[in-house]
């Protein structure tokens, strides 16, 4: 039927339809392309905003914290100390009201005239402190290096020696064992340092000590004192011939003596702290740690003292920190004072006493200390710089004199310090102050999110073998701080506050000067003027200028609003010079107007654009009431068209907002710290901001700059969603 | 001059032309339209009835390239004298479109607007009530005054755009086509409203519908176009007359369906 009609068409549908298919995919394969792009602009900028860093204090913020303690405890009445445990033992055993705390072993010498007090209910012994019930047990430390134990025999074969028999001594000595562990890993420590020793592995070389000659120096705790004191005993008994030196100095002193090279051997009663290992690294030595014996410490009190069995952590704390007699404690215990007899200020043992029972960190610290400790370490001058921006209390001066404050803060308002005024610092703006001032973190290394995710046990590894009194830490560079800190020099320290509130004052401006102007543009050009020669042109201009690019806009904008109109955009007309510049025009209303001029067109293109969208019949329907022109357009075509404007205003800001060249260009500040103030004030804005850091040689001003895009965009989000939301709500206003 | 037989004028073409640019879409338009009676203008698409219409509230100004020669003489004034206020006009000519246009507000706003910038000092309620019941829409809207104009159906919509045209009170209205977009039932219930509104409205409709124009209109206007495509008015007549006994020979031929 019909055949000649149908071989008129060629329907060719498999051909057709597979074209369509191609094209298809080509589109899912651009949304790909843009998809990828976006996403990688994503990870880039999370890559360098989060990740692991290696921070090194200068001052380890757990030492000044133990050291406001200990001066506590050494200073409290009826309190005496002393770096021989045997002149405590003796003190308290002859005092009635005597109390103190020293080692284990120091204990077994003298139990017969001491008592023990239990704490928590758990007396120590051999089985609590193993089992580490005994709440205040804790490991002891030999302090050598790799390279100490290969040049010196005399150092190795006592360490071997100690290793080798530790464990039967300590329990004669009145020490507990080192753990398992803790054995295994001082035998590592000392096989790493004797590496040419043809020994097969998993076995334990016992070098005969006879005969071995040379210099041996040890320096340190008191409570490890008695134990290498018997070793010592045992090798000379075995032939060890070497000049021998042992000093019962305090495991801080020991230590300290070990970095400056003066020991070969330290001996403490706590780990070595981060300053420590700076102090030993300085002087070329990487300390190797032997836990080589546990120890409890023990409470001991005069016998005297019959109700006195048993104290719980809270109620040491009293005894040594806080109360003077003992009925303060416990209203059933005597008036009697308490009287304290406890390790010096240089002891291992004070410092665990501090940091196990009293517990505080610097964080916590009341003001007083943390504003005893700022004295301590930094100078008057800073002081009272510091004292003057913002005091550190309500009643009293610390570092300035009442005469010299009075004198500051009676000049008139300007140019009074802020501190007159302001209230005082609480104490968590302090402790900021002592991190800032006196600890003074410093990032030594960073790495970007995704070797921190993918390698992070690698660079665990590596970073604890380079910096090992670095901590290597999660960061993110995006903090709380980050967005209300100021401009500062050091990229830990820098914030984004002054950019944040220079780019919003800029974009107030922009917004208030372009959007009317540009509406109104469009508005006269779509509603009123004729179609003749003259409003072809203005058209086809304001179509090429939105095409001029960015930095051209800049130096309009030096030329007019920095320069012509410097009376102006100064606010030297009006007598609002900022008190904060000299008065020229770089200022927030020339980066505004600036801005403004940029998007103008793209204002005023795209809101005729949506006015032309308006349908012509309601416009109809408007006059064909009666309306004029002006109220058809303000009450129909202007609401009608705002969904449109506002889209393409939208654009238009955000792209001011992300602008730099223009604003390089009109002089914004490179280096800012006061916030601005107002329309006449100078600035800095994000962009600005993220592109002077990124210029920067240092690491870390790229990862703030990371952070300060993250800011950006968050900005431009919160700006969009704001128009986003006017649009919703006049769209739906029927 | 063609005129109706009644003697009396509401509003009346003399010797008008338009032009849009160089081209004249109507020719030499004499036409005397009587009070409170429906005139219809009928003819074939193109031949300028919308034209002609718009001349009559001034909606050609919106045209930049229209232009109007001649008069329109309305109270025995010229509309198009310079010193003539087309916003006056338009309020005292309302005009009702092809396709509903309702505004975006409210069914209640879209029929207090116009008497809003009017400045209507009566009760605006009442006014938007009387409106709405001349429009015979009261009693299908009355409890969702609130909701937009455009929750109507496409009947109801246009009944609005009457009501609209009915608060701001004009002496003439003006209807395109005003039901060529609505079904058989809407296009009759616009037709019914429109016999009643005749009692207080001069009323001119074009419509391309010639029973329509048979059964609602009371004079018809028959245009056509010459060789140059200039619309010019071929007859005018009582519709009866008109359409029973028509004097020109192209009228005939139009009504008997044989061109157009
Ligand atoms: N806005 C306009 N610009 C130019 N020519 C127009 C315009 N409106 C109508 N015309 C022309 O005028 C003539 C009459 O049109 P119109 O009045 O719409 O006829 P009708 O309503 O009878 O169909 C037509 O030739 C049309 O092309
Ligand atoms: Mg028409």
């Amino acid at each position: 039927m019909n055949t000649t009609r149908n071989t008129q068409f060629t329907p060719n549908l498999d051909a057709r339809h597979r074209r369509g298919f191609i094209w298809r995919i080509l589109f899912m394969a651009a949304l790909m392309t843009a998809l990828v792009v976006l996403v990688a602009l994503m990870f880039s900028i999370a890559n360098d905003s989060f990740g692991y860093v290696v921070v090194i204090n200068k001052i380890d913020p757990e030492r000044l914290a133990l050291n406001v303690i200990n001066e506590r405890l050494l200073t409290m009445p009826n309190t005496q100390s002393s770096a021989d445990d045997t002149a405590l033992a003796e003190s308290i055993t002859s005092d009635p009201n005597g109390i103190g705390f020293f080692g284990s072993a120091a204990y077994q010498q003298n139990r017969d005239a001491l008592k023990p007090v239990a704490v928590d209910g758990i007396t120590p012994d051999r089985e609590t402190a193993v089992s580490q019930e005994y709440p205040l047990t804790r490991p002891l430390y030999l302090y050598t290096t790799g390279d100490i134990l290969a040049q010196n025999q005399a150092a190795n074969v006592f360490l071997n020696y100690l290793i080798t028999h530790a464990n039967e001594a300590t329990e004669a000595a009145g020490y507990l064992p080192a753990s398992e562990a803790d054995l295994a890993q001082a035998q590592q420590n000392w096989l790493q340092a004797n590496p040419t020793l043809p020994i097969p592995p998993g076995t334990w070389p016992a070098i005969n000590p006879d005969g071995i000659d040379g210099r041996l120096t040890i320096s340190g705790s008191s409570t490890l004192y008695p134990l290498t004191e018997q070793m010592l005993a045992q090798l000379a008994e075995a032939g060890f011939r070497a000049e021998v030196s042992n000093e019962n100095a305090g495991s801080t002193a020991g230590l300290a003596a070990f970095c400056r090279g003066e020991a070969d051997i330290a001996a403490a009663s706590r780990p070595i702290q981060s300053d420590e290992i700076e102090l030993c690294r300085e002087n070329g030595r990487f300390p190797q740690e032997y836990p080589i014996a546990a120890d409890a410490l023990t409470i001991v009190a005069n016998p005297a003292l019959a109700f006195l069995d048993n104290v719980s952590q809270a109620e040491l704390a009293q005894i040594f920190a806080e109360a003077e007699t003992w009925q303060e404690i416990n209203p059933a215990w005597p008036a009697a004072p308490i009287h304290r007899y406890i390790p010096g200020a240089d002891s291992g043992t004070l410092d665990f006493f501090a940091q196990q029972v009293i517990q505080q960190e610097l964080a916590a610290l009341p003001t007083d200390d943390l504003v005893r400790i700022l004295a301590a370490n930094i100078s008057v001058g800073r002081g009272r710089a510091l004292e003057r921006e913002q005091r550190f209390y309500q009643d009293k001066l610390v570092f300035d004199n009442p005469t010299a404050w009075n004198e500051a803060c009676s000049q008139p308002k300007g140019a009074r310090p802020s501190g007159c005024t302001a209230p005082p610092r609480t104490q968590a703006e302090i402790y900021d102050l002592v991190l800032q001032e006196v600890v003074q973190p410093d990032v030594v290394e960073t790495f970007p999110l995704y070797d921190t995710l993918l390698k992070g046990a690698a660079i665990q590894h590596q970073m604890a073998a380079k910096y090992p009194n670095g901590s290597l830490q999660f960061r993110s560079w995006l903090t709380k701080d980050f967005i209300t800190d100021p401009q500062s020099s050091t990229p830990e320290a820098a914030g984004v506050r002054t950019a944040i509130l220079g780019s919003l004052w800029v974009i107030a401006i922009t917004i208030l000067f372009s959007f009317p102007v540009g509406v109104g543009a469009a508005v006269y050009l779509e509603e009123y003027a004729a179609d003749n020669k003259l409003n072809r042109i203005l058209q086809t201009n304001i179509n090429n200028l939105a095409g001029v690019p960015s930095i051209i806009y800049g130096m309009l904008g030096l030329a007019i609003f920095v320069r012509a109109l410097e009376m102006i955009t100064s606010g030297a007309l009006f007598g609002l010079v900022d008190s904060t510049a000299s008065a020229n025009g770089r200022t927030i209303l020339s980066a505004g107007f600036t801005l403004g001029l940029l998007i103008l067109p793209l204002i005023i293109i795209n809101a005729q654009e949506a006015i032309r969208a308006v349908p012509t019949s309601l416009r109809q329907a408007s006059l064909a009431l009666g309306a004029t022109q002006w109220q058809t357009t303000w009450h129909h075509v202007l609401p009608a068209a705002l969904p449109g404007i506002l889209t393409g205003a939208i654009l238009a800001v955000s792209r001011a907002l992300g602008e730099t060249a223009p604003l390089v260009i009109i002089g914004a500040s490179t280096f800012i710290v006061v916030d601005p103030s107002g329309p006449f004030s100078k600035f800095t804005t994000l962009p600005i901001q993220i592109y002077q850091w990124t210029a920067r040689p240092q690491a870390e001003f790229r990862n703030i700059a990371a952070a300060a895009i993250i800011v950006l965009l968050v900005l431009l989000l919160a700006l969009n969603a704001t128009a986003v939301y006017l649009r919703n709500k006049y769209s739906t206003r029927m | 001059m063609t005129n109706n037989t009644n003697g009396q004028t509401a509003i009346q073409a003399h010797n008008m032309n338009v032009y849009y640019g160089s081209f004249r879409a109507v020719e030499n338009i004499n036409l005397n339209v009587a009070p409170r009676q429906i005139t219809a203008l009928i003819g074939p698409s193109g031949c300028g009835k919308s034209t002609v219409l718009r001349s009559f509230n001034r909606m050609n100004d919106l045209i930049p390239s229209a232009r109007v020669e001649g008069e329109v003489l309305y109270h025995g004034a010229n509309i198009y004298a310079p010193d003539v206020d087309p916003v006056e006009i338009r309020r005292r000519i309302g005009m009702v479109f092809q396709k509903p246009n309702p505004f975006p507000k409210s069914i209640y706003d879209n029929v207090a607007w116009g008497a809003k910038i009017n400045g209507y000092k009566g009760d605006m309620d009442e006014l938007v009530e009387s409106s709405l019941r001349q429009a015979a829409l009261w009693d299908e809207v009355k409890d969702k005054l609130d909701q937009s104009g455009f929750s109507l159906s496409g009947g109801q919509q246009q009944r609005l755009c009457i009501a609209r045209t009915l608060a701001v009170k004009p002496d003439i209205i003006l209807m395109d086509e005003p039901t060529s977009a609505l079904d058989p039932v809407a296009t009759l219930k616009i037709e019914d409203l429109i016999q009643i509104l005749k009692q207080d409205y001069t009323i001119i409709i074009v419509t391309h519908n010639m029973q329509q124009a048979a059964r609602a209109s009371d004079f018809t206007a028959f245009f056509n176009m010459n060789e140059e495509r200039a619309g010019y008015l071929v007859e005018f007549n009582k519709t009866e007359d008109l359409f029973t006994n028509p004097k020109n020979e192209l009228t005939e031929r139009y009504i008997t369906g044989r061109f157009g």
